[in-house]
């Protein structure tokens, strides 16, 4: 099986309906790629690098010279998959394509129970010229609409297609479906580099000279939660549940009431996962979680009274000054 | 007549040539019919030598399965767990299982035949619609083994249920919050898990994946034995990628003398881009033999209605489920039906619902006024709720389809409750009005979906009967038997357009019969699909079911 697992494969899925430009950031990150980028693609034919960048190519995947590869999922896309994750050296990330009437969440939920992965990102690319058009039409309004059901981030494309006032049109339409989630307005040259949702990188996003959102790092928030004890499981998914839409992700380790092992919570949008935590993982307290959230992210005192409601009696205990100060220190990262 | 002819008698040779609807005799040599008629006219002085081992027999065209897979051939290597009698490749009838019990002990008898502790058990069929809507849950399963992994594939193919060491295995618990893996009352994972992620995991965990391994020459002797058993020679494979293995062992099966059918292939679209896509069809159809016809393009566009897949068009689904998924874009599938119309290439279009119909033929409609081709005879595949004015659009626009008769019965409650609601449940598969408009049609099982069966497809067609009992749409929608013959015989042919070699027995094409021991013209339409078949004559080659 898998090497190691403590190390995750961050997984970025992106969709969006045909034409939107899926494949245009594809390329972008194919050819940018600074790390190793394992990409997944419906159509090999759309790929298109500079032939100086391709070091190999059999006909079902592509390795480039900065050592990203791309495959075909046209053979299957379970066994493509399946084959990337047993490489003999791990990829840094791995990006997959949805297919343009597909819901990428259905392919983001693999990260979320492949211990060997975590769900990085789910990006919708939308044709800023169309999407508004889309989203009502007769035939794929519905499909169209679900793909940004549990996405993370829009990519508004093409948006020099526009003037400015359709696009604040389709920006409004697109915000009107998710007013929790982050548009980032695109065109072919100004794609931005992949998110990464673990660590500051993701403010990284600060890449479109055409978007009107003067400071990206304001977008984001942090939330730090740490408690010693343990969480009793049914209360904790209700206090998942109540936590507002503005939390874009959370993630870290905790307990769980009669487990004797600790657990890696992981959540992303509405949807969450436990996994047993790495052995190699280790936290100070019982419970250390971090969370990202959009700039409208409320104050981390009614966030930590959420979560408070699931944790064990015994363990009720109100932070202490170091737990304060820690949580401090980590809101300022 | 030359020396190496020979004539088959036979009580009765059903035709199906218009011209010449009955006979005694036939001669064949080469593997062709050399001519169809009395004893005068065969025989007479000639001296020529008769076979009469089929002279208590009935001859029919050998059937055509117009829509079936080589996964019917894969399965069989696995138990057989669905609602349903069903026959195997060995001619072994298979008993339904009707209650959880039932299911759980033939799984038990498989996993004690099993000589690998390891191993996985897979088995297939199930379906919770066809027992009362009774879930198979993990603890059912781990009354089998606590320490074998079990897997059962559901009749849809889309949902399997498995057993609680795979779930442990796979990690997946209450805590597991994911669409696929479905919780049951105590709040940890049923077992029954569906949709692409929890496959994945599951998969990857069990280290196998039953329904993607590469096909093997076993499986394609399978294919061709369960043909033998029910009288078909000359079946379909209608959604392959075409792998190059899967090729080799198809050319390697073909050539042998002994191979006793004729595999039509449809290339699976979704694998190749449409430039590629004509191009491997010209290099596959150049390596065509008589027994191997590539040429035709499988394109699929919705899913499927008991799975509320498939798209439809207002009202929608009766129970009010949303509506279904797109698997082609409806913007994208002109393009791809004119790459291949434009090149002359056959397309077999998979549209369950009404609205993914209705796409369809807007696409073919836009490619024809683009670029004619006469005789193109795309045909539309299953097309279950098309309505009279989609049939005469169909008319128009040259278009042939095939039916799916067989969900009638299997379905049918499903859909009058569920899905469709009465008024359009009783013109499903509205095989009476592709007649009334004159859309060339054919009718098929989709197997392994439903048994591989065309005299009980022919039967689904004149009695439109469900599983329950509920008569669907008889009076008007329903086929004579003579009629559903042909949908089985040469009008399936002409779908595949190889109605000029096979499909009807007459002078020229090739000798392939299926060996009744009755007439279906002359039983009673109830029991058509209880006639019994003693087999198959495939280019003369004489071949007898196995029994079990």
């Amino acid at each position: 099986m898998t090497a190691a697992s403590s190390v995750k494969i961050p997984v970025t899925v992106i969709g969006g309906f045909l034409g939107a430009g899926k494949t245009t950031y594809l390329n972008h990150l194919l050819r940018t790629g600074s790390a190793r980028y394992a990409v997944l693609v419906n159509d090999f034919g759309a790929v298109n690098v500079d032939v100086g960048l391709i070091a190999q190519h059999d006909g079902t995947t592509m390795t480039l010279t900065n050592g990203c590869v791309c495959c075909s999922i046209g053979g299957g896309f379970l066994d493509t998959l399946g084959r990337v994750l047993d490489d003999n050296i791990p990829f840094d990330h791995i990006i997959i394509e949805a297919s343009g009437v597909g819901d990428p969440w259905r392919i983001a939920e693999i990260a979320l129970v492949e211990p060997s992965l975590r769900l990085n990102a789910v990006i919708v690319v939308a044709d800023a010229s169309r999407i508004a058009d889309l989203l009502v039409d007769a035939r794929v309004g519905d499909t169209v609409r679900d793909q940004f059901d549990r996405c993370n981030l829009v990519l508004l494309n093409k948006v020099d297609l526009l003037n400015r006032t359709a696009l604040d049109a389709a920006r409004t339409t697109v915000a009107a479906l998710r007013p929790d989630i982050q548009i980032i307005e695109t065109t072919e040259h100004t794609l931005p580099t992949l998110p990464d949702g673990e660590v500051k990188a993701t403010l990284r996003f600060a890449a479109t000279a055409v978007d009107n959102r003067a400071d990206h790092e304001s977008a984001f928030r942090r939330w730090s939660y740490q408690r010693s004890g343990t969480f009793d499981g049914a209360r904790l998914a209700a206090a998942l549940a109540a936590l507002p839409p503005q939390l874009l992700r959370l993630k870290g380790p905790c307990r769980i009431a009669d487990d004797a092992s600790p657990a890696l919570l992981q959540m992303v949008g509405q949807d969450w996962a436990l996994t047993p935590a790495p052995a190699d993982m280790t936290a100070q307290d019982d419970i250390m979680l971090v969370g990202v959230g959009t700039d409208a992210l409320p104050d981390a005192g009614a966030l930590d009274a959420i979560l408070d409601g699931a944790l064990t009696p015994v363990s009720q205990t109100p932070p202490t000054t170091t737990d304060l100060n820690r949580r401090q220190a980590t809101f300022i990262l | 007549m030359s020396q190496d002819t020979i004539v088959f008698s036979a009580r009765k040779i059903v035709t199906m040539n218009p011209s010449r609807p009955s006979a005694t005799h036939v001669a064949v040599r080469e593997g062709r019919i050399v001519a169809v008629g009395s004893f005068d006219e065969i025989v007479g002085a000639s001296g020529v030598r008769v076979d009469d081992r089929f002279k208590d027999k009935v001859l029919l065209p050998g059937f055509v399965e117009g829509h079936s897979h080589i996964m019917e051939g894969m399965m069989w290597s696995l138990p057989y767990v669905g609602a349903f009698d069903r026959r195997s490749p060995e001619g072994k009838l298979v008993k339904g299982l009707s209650d959880i019990d039932a299911i759980v002990a033939r799984l038990q008898e498989a996993e004690a035949a099993m000589t690998d502790p390891e191993a996985p058990l897979f088995a297939w069929g199930f379906d919770p619609l066809h027992i009362g809507s009774v879930s198979l849950t993990r603890q059912d399963l781990d009354r089998v083994s606590t320490t074998r992994p079990i897997m059962v594939v559901h009749a849809s193919f889309h949902i399997s249920n498995v057993n609680t060491i795979v779930l442990q295995r796979a990690e997946l618990d209450r805590t597991t919050n994911i669409s696929g893996v479905v919780m049951g009352k105590d709040g940890e994972p049923s077992g029954e898990v569906q949709g692409i992620a929890a496959r994945f995991r599951v998969f990857r965990v069990l280290g196998t994946n039953p329904l993607s391994g590469n096909l093997t020459a076993d499986d394609v002797n399978r294919y061709a034995a369960s043909s033998c058993i029910q009288g078909v020679t000359t079946i379909t494979d209608l959604h392959n990628d075409l792998a190059d293995l899967t090729i080799e062992v198809y050319r390697a099966a073909s050539r042998r003398d002994d191979f006793s059918v004729r595999l039509v292939p449809a290339m699976a679209s979704v694998s190749h881009s449409p430039e590629q896509g004509v191009e491997k069809i010209k290099a596959l159809k150049a390596s065509n033999n008589d027994k191997l016809h590539y040429g035709i393009v499988k394109l699929v566009v919705d899913g499927s209605i008991q799975g509320f897949t498939a798209r439809l068009r207002w009202p929608g689904y009766h129970n009010g489920a949303p509506n279904g998924l797109w698997y082609i874009a409806p913007e994208e599938l002109p393009s791809i039906v004119a790459a291949y119309h434009n090149a002359g290439i056959q397309l077999h279009i998979h549209t369950n619902g009404d609205e993914a119909t209705e796409v369809a033929l807007d696409a073919i409609e836009a490619a024809q006024i683009a670029k004619p081709l006469p005789d193109h005879r795309h045909t539309l595949q299953h097309c279950q709720m098309a309505d009279a004015a989609q049939f005469k659009r169909m008319k128009s626009l040259g278009i042939c389809v095939n039916l799916f008769s067989n969900h009638v019965y299997y379905w049918g409650d499903s859909h009058y409750d569920l899905t469709m609601g009465p008024e359009r449940a009783n013109r499903l598969d509205a095989t009476g009005t592709a007649l009334r408009t004159g859309v060339p049609f054919a009718i098929h099982s989709d197997a392994p979906v439903t048994p591989l069966s065309p005299l009980f497809t022919a039967w689904c067609a004149v009695n439109r009967i469900s599983s329950s009992g509920r008569v669907l749409g008889k009076e008007t929608e329903a086929l004579t038997v003579e009629q559903a013959l042909a949908a089985i015989t040469i009008n399936a042919a002409y779908t595949l357009k190889l109605d000029h070699i096979v499909g009807s027995i007459e002078a020229g094409k090739y000798a392939d019969f299926a060996v009744l021991d009755e007439d279906p013209l002359e039983v009673t339409p109830e029991k058509l699909k209880d006639i019994a078949i003693w087999g198959t004559v495939v280019g003369g080659h004489v071949r007898e079911a196995p029994r079990a």
